[in-house]
């Protein structure tokens, strides 16, 4: 999604409403955020329908291509999904085990 | 005149003394391939299944495939083959290092052990120069030590693979380690070395392997180097955090199984991550015989009460001595991952003994005069401590060293063993991954993640993604891509975490130029079927019924808590239909037309005439 949209979606709705999530990032995406300790999760106020690809591109300037998981609440989601109050959002790179 | 394969097999009859040559037939290396289709094909001609696994009469057939060896990613596998003695079903526990390719180098495929000597022993195989000497000065050692000992009596490049005490004490849990820390682990393969009193094999060879197409090989290697190199698990997340990376992304599923599966969330995740593990433990990255990946960690805390060395830990070993204990301090789950290193026994299923125990004891069927000590969920002093006397043998070690289906049946709570057809369940949770849940419950050698990682396509999306509480489909996703073609790599000598970046094409890519032979995309899923199918009627001889594909009734229960509270395992949902899609009766047997298909004998008449 480009900036335009975003920008234009904002214009659209003057008053949306702001929204808390938390967001950890995991495995090689902790060097976006060196600060956070492991799974700590970073608080953010984002605006209501923020999808997951906004969350990366704008807000967290982490490029969605480096994401293989992105989940909501414990389960694997698209990147359009878009967020509601009390999310817990984690992203990991690719990883695999055995 | 043999490519890929040296065409030898080494027979030792420790009985006896007797050391003989065989020649590999090649037929049989087409419809088996080596490793493990070969060696489980060679034991069912050794073997009635029905013996006792801890008689002479097993013996234990160490085998490399075609591929072992070869130079090319990862070649670096050798299988353990024998009759479980833990289970009673067929085993092959499998590891990489340099042992395997050496075996090769040496000339020989496939080394077959039997009778059992009355001495501790040890072999030596200096190329075509075999001999059985004593090992009384090496028994009781570690591994390590063991090594370290032999290439003082051998050579000084002799690789080495032996038992620690644990295989000596006939636990098991006991795995045969070599290379130092690599164990081929599960199945109790390390207490039928010890029953034979065979405490090593030290290896040195200085032959080669003679390609077919050398010219199509190399351009196979380089082809395959290119697509690991450029993968960003095989490359990038393995390299970084070894398999462990996966601890916090389970946990994060709500499919991570905490306290012997009572829960499927770990408060102690973050503290026992990959990343953590990465950050505190992590010396360097070691490899394996002409592998790119280099998974392997080299780790070692250094202060503190679990201060320690050695390789590991492993997301499943993470995970069964820490979040299946209640564990959360990295410490002593990396302290309790060398002890059993230095001991030789399988991280997985002591991991889980102990984590059955706690619920015993907690519960008030175990007390704590039998155990000499509290033992409770989250006590990592307590956890370190039944490590050890595991290892050792001692005191309620004694009972631990034998596995949680003995300990759980002893102490009148068969319900609180973890696992299938006595083998220990792996670190996903059957009540997510409905998957895992019918690969646990009809794995041949018992529950474990290695015979058919469904995880793959049920999170990672490979070969494509079906979301793990789906059971559409999933009957044949485990046979075929899963099952199926796991029993195929584990054959081929090439490792398996090169699935990751590479696909069957890629290794019959380099099993036609290195044999000559047909090897091709469909032959690999048929033969990965015709190996399924030959462990499956061991298991049959050996009076394993459909009534053992089956799992703990507590996964057939809703998950109490996380982001999955309330799945569980679908099992009988399934089952019926993945018989069918395998060409087999109701009550789980092959029919005769299946195994006319496969061209398989039914050598003990298990076969369903219907």
């Amino acid at each position: 999604m480009t900036g335009g949209v975003y920008a234009a979606r904002r214009d659209n709705r003057p008053e949306q409403e702001m929204i808390e999530v938390t967001v950890r990032l995991n495995a090689g995406l902790r060097r976006h955020r060196p600060a956070l300790g492991i799974g700590e999760a970073l608080p953010l106020r984002v605006p209501e329908g923020t999808d997951l690809r906004e969350l990366l591109n704008r807000i967290l300037q982490i490029p969605p291509n480096e994401v293989a998981f992105p989940m909501v609440n414990g389960v694997k989601c698209d990147l359009d999904k878009p967020l509601v109050g009390g999310d817990r959002v984690a992203f990991w790179p690719p990883v695999a085990g055995g | 005149m043999y490519n890929g394969y040296t065409g030898t097999i080494l027979r030792v009859d420790l009985g006896t003394g007797a050391i003989t040559r065989e020649a590999l037939e090649l037929q049989m290396a087409e419809d088996f391939i080596g490793g493990r289709g070969l060696a489980s094909r060679l034991l069912c001609a050794e073997l009635d299944p029905a013996v006792d696994p801890l008689g002479p009469e097993n013996p234990l057939i160490f085998a490399t495939g075609p591929l072992t060896g070869t130079g090319a990613p990862a070649t670096s596998r050798y299988v353990v083959v024998c009759k479980a003695p833990l289970t009673g079903t067929i085993a092959c526990s499998n590891s990489g290092g340099f042992f395997g390719p050496e075996l090769k180098f040496a000339g020989y495929d496939v080394l077959i052990i039997q009778g059992e000597s009355s001495e501790p022993v040890y072999l030596w195989i200096n190329d075509k120069t075999v001999e059985i000497r004593p090992a009384e000065s090496l028994w009781g050692k570690f591994p390590v030590d063991t090594e370290a000992a032999l290439r003082k009596l051998t050579r000084p490049t002799a690789k080495v693979a032996c038992i620690g005490p644990g295989g000596e004490n006939l636990s098991l849990l006991a795995g045969v380690v070599n290379d130092g820390y690599r164990l081929a682990a599960r199945s109790g393969v390390g207490a039928l070395m010890g029953k034979k009193k065979l405490k090593a094999i030290a290896v040195h060879g200085t032959g080669s392997i003679s390609l077919h197409d050398p010219q199509q090989f190399w351009k196979a290697t380089m082809d395959m180097h290119e697509k690991i190199t450029a993968d960003p698990v095989s490359f990038g997340s393995f390299r970084a955090y070894g398999t462990a990376s996966l601890v916090s992304l389970i946990n994060e599923m709500g499919a991570y199984p905490t306290r012997n599966f009572q829960s499927d969330t770990f408060a102690g995740a973050a503290a026992t991550s990959g990343e953590a593990l990465a950050e505190d433990v992590l010396q360097r990255n070691r490899a394996c015989f002409a592998c790119p990946i280099a998974c392997t960690r080299v780790s070692e805390v250094k202060d503190g009460p679990y201060q320690g060395r050695g390789e590991g830990p492993e997301y499943e070993s993470i995970w069964a001595l820490g979040a299946l204990c209640g564990v959360s301090e990295l410490a002593a789950v990396a302290k309790a991952n060398f002890i059993c290193g230095d001991y030789g026994i399988d991280t997985i299923s002591t991991g889980a003994t102990i984590a059955c125990a706690m619920e015993l004891f907690e519960k008030g069927a175990l007390p704590e005069e039998d155990i000499g000590f509290p033992l409770k969920f989250g006590d990592a002093a307590a956890m370190v401590r039944a490590v050890a006397m595991t290892g050792q043998r001692k005191g309620f070690g004694e009972i631990l060293a034998d596995g949680s289906y003995r300990l759980a049946t002893r102490y009148g709570h068969p319900e609180f063993f973890m696992g299938a057809k006595k083998l220990e369940m792996s670190a996903y949770s059957p009540r997510v991954f409905q998957g895992m849940a019918l690969q646990y419950a009809t794995s041949n050698r018992g529950a474990c993640h290695v015979r058919g990682n469904t995880v793959a396509a049920e999170l990672y999306g490979i070969p494509r993604y079906l979301a793990p509480e789906v059971l559409e489909q999933k009957e044949e996703m485990v046979r075929r891509p899963f099952q199926n073609s796991t029993a195929f790599v584990d054959s081929t000598g090439i490792c398996l975490f090169t699935k990751f970046a590479i696909t069957h094409r890629e290794i019959c890519a380099l099993l036609a130029p290195a044999t000559g032979l047909d090897f091709t995309f469909d032959r690999s899923i048929e033969q990965g079927d015709r190996i399924w199918n030959i462990e499956r009627m061991f298991n049959l001889r050996a009076g394993f019924t459909s009534a053992d594909d089956t799992l703990p009734q507590r996964v057939a229960e809703p998950s109490p808590d996380g982001p999955r509270a309330g799945s569980r395992a679908l099992l009988h949902e399934h089952l019926q239909t993945y018989y069918q899609l395998r060409g087999w009766d109701e009550s789980g047997r092959p029919t005769r037309a299946k195994l006319d298909e496969l061209g398989l004998d039914d050598w003990w008449g298990v076969c369903s005439e219907a």
